[in-house]
């Protein structure tokens, strides 16, 4: 076989195993709502006569058993149809806008987190593994140990409480669009993207700390040293290569912990992201649409990661033979 | 720390849901308040005690019993390869593509239900549900740890020469690989139990997690609109569940770091 099918094949099983991920757990979503307690029918179905309720069972699939349910809800879904809001007059609300309009927000809010997260760990990763055992590194890694274990809603609630209200420098809850006003939108966004990036940071910097110190180990590295390459090149070209290939898996990975987070730190907040329309589908009973938040968030991290996956292989070729082989 | 986790819920003290009218909001070190307490009168000292024993219950259980459960599917998984190993290890990664604090709160949103409404959901129902909910977003984790961990151990020369002597499969298990597999589990399971503390807390904030107040989610979630009242009231409970989940990953890491010999030697 040659080069080129075999590497076909290869990306053609990845995609499979994607869609069998995403559909599985679209599945399992779908499955939670028939575990409810409470019959759907009774939740949903309000006409009084007989043939309205006959007409609005129909119009919501509760007639269906499981897999046909899920299938007509895939079905929907996948033509853009995000399922609806169900009021008990009997009016449906779609959902597909609500997406469309939270969705940005808690991007936003998620790449504020990751870039800011970036920035700050990778030099003081570097930094921290240079001074390997010196004081200094000690008492940043100490620090950041606690900082990883601190859960961020800790954070929000104390950073809204000391700069929100004590200080009153920056507004404690709210939104503003960026369109509307960039300063005002990056004030309401501090805060938050402060809450969510402190644990993320001391996350990175640890891992980027082990994984440098470990390459100034490699034979490699002292290799290129005695070949007389400055400090900088050997940084840039033996150590950080490498290395960012852990970090990205790894921020990639953390994603998932982050979209937790913006859950709750959206709330705290109160900003229009998809935890506030999680938990507004929840006070309001809105399985249906709780199940398509649900389903948009876990095909987004799915296809994050794999676009991740994919990307290292560039990067780091070993990754790729180890695959493939 | 972790000592003051582990016995924090055998001191006796007075009942947590009883208030001083006298003393409302007073601050740490008052008479008859070690601690203070918040703006509605509640000892904070004396809820974060009896908090301690839900939210450590809650968390200890969960980890415990999806640990077991993953750890079995797992070990299983990974000696038996084949087909069975490719069902439990997609449906791992089926659950693992739900980010764990969104999985827990479907479930619990959907699992703690009444079919009216009006009437609230019963506490140790509601207390059930989670710990259901939060076995089920841990197994998967656990399950992977083990399963990574026993495919490299199940190749190992002793594992094949027990077999090749014709030791039944059952036996080469527990005595070979589960000994191994296990510190692993310990480690990350002590880092599972911090996560689950704080996924507790979590849920209380979203409204979903315990409601009576007993737990240090809900004390965090009660006084999280009114601590410019009470300070103490907010930084009370979220230092001891800072500092808690900080002593269930000092455990886990330092179990890890004996056991991961690249980071250990660092």
């Amino acid at each position: 076989m040659n080069d080129l099918t075999f590497k076909l094949l290869a990306a053609a099983r990845r995609l499979a195993q994607l869609l069998v991920v995403i559909v599985g757990s679209t599945f399992l979503v779908s499955l939670l709502l028939q575990l409810l307690p409470v019959g759907l029918k009774e939740l949903y179905v309000f006409a009084l006569d007989e043939a309205g309720r006959q007409q609005q069972i129909q119009a919501l699939h509760l007639d269906k058993n499981p897999v046909m349910f899920y299938l007509y809800w895939l079905w929907d879904f996948v033509r853009g149809d995000f399922g609806s809001i169900v009021y008990p007059t009997g009016v449906l609300d779609p959902v597909m806008p609500k997406v469309t309009a939270a969705m940005p927000v808690s991007l936003r809010l998620v790449f504020y987190v990751q870039a800011l997260a970036l920035v700050v760990s990778v030099p003081l990763g570097i930094l921290s593994a240079y001074r390997a055992g010196r004081r200094s590194d000690r008492v940043i890694s100490y620090v950041l140990f606690s900082a990883a274990s601190i859960p961020n809603f800790v954070f929000a609630l104390l950073l809204a409480s000391f700069f929100g209200v004590t200080l009153a420098w920056l507004p404690p809850l709210g939104y503003v669009a960026p369109s509307e006003n960039l300063v005002e939108h990056l004030r309401t966004m501090a805060l938050p993207v402060l809450a969510l990036a402190i644990p993320t940071i001391a996350t990175y910097t640890r891992l980027l700390r082990t994984d440098v110190i470990a390459a100034l180990r490699e034979d490699y590295v002292t290799m290129a040293a005695s070949k007389g390459l400055s400090n900088i090149r050997i940084l840039f070209t033996h150590i950080l290569r490498p290395s960012s290939v852990t970090l990205f898996t790894s921020a990639a990975l953390n994603m998932g912990a982050l979209i937790g987070g913006t859950l709750v730190i959206e709330q705290i907040f109160t900003i229009p992201g998809m935890g506030t329309e999680i938990g507004i589908a929840i006070f309001s009973r809105q399985y249906f649409a709780l199940q398509s938040y649900v389903a948009v968030i876990a095909i987004g991290y799915v296809l994050f990661n794999s676009i991740v996956d994919i990307a290292v292989g560039f990067v780091d070729p070993r990754s790729r033979d180890r695959r493939n082989g | 720390m972790a000592l003051f986790a582990v016995v924090g819920h055998w001191i006796p003290l007075p009942d947590p849901r009883e208030f001083d009218i006298d003393a409302s909001a007073v601050g740490p070190f008052s008479p008859g308040h070690l601690l203070g307490t918040d703006a509605g009168g509640y000892d904070l000292l004396s809820n974060i005690v009896n908090g301690a024993r839900t939210s450590l219950l809650i968390s200890i259980v969960s980890v415990g019993l999806g640990g077991f459960i993953g750890s079995v599917l797992g070990i299983l998984a990974a000696y038996r390869r084949g087909r069975l190993d490719y069902i439990i290890n997609t449906t791992f990664n089926i659950m693992l593509s739900i980010p764990n604090l969104v999985l827990g709160l479907a479930l619990v949103a959907v699992l703690a239900n009444n079919a009216d409404p009006a009437i609230p959901v019963n506490p140790n129902r509601r207390m059930f549900v989670i710990i259901v909910s939060l076995t089920i977003v841990i197994i998967p984790i656990l399950g992977r740890i083990a399963r990574g961990a026993t495919l490299t151990w199940s190749n190992r020369e002793f594992v094949v020469a027990a077999r090749s002597m014709g030791m039944k499969d059952l036996n080469i298990v527990l005595r070979h690989i589960v000994p191994n597999v296990l510190p692993a589990i310990y480690a990350v399971g002590f880092l599972a139990v911090g996560v689950v503390i704080v996924a507790e807390g979590a849920l209380s904030l979203l409204g979903v997690g315990i409601v009576d107040g007993l737990s240090w989610g809900a004390m965090i979630a009660r006084v999280a609109g009114e601590f410019e009242y009470a300070p103490q009231s907010m930084y009370v409970p979220v230092l001891v569940l800072a500092l808690t989940v900080i002593a269930c990953n000092q455990i886990g890491d330092f179990l890890r770091g004996r056991l991961d010999v690249r980071e250990g030697k660092i």
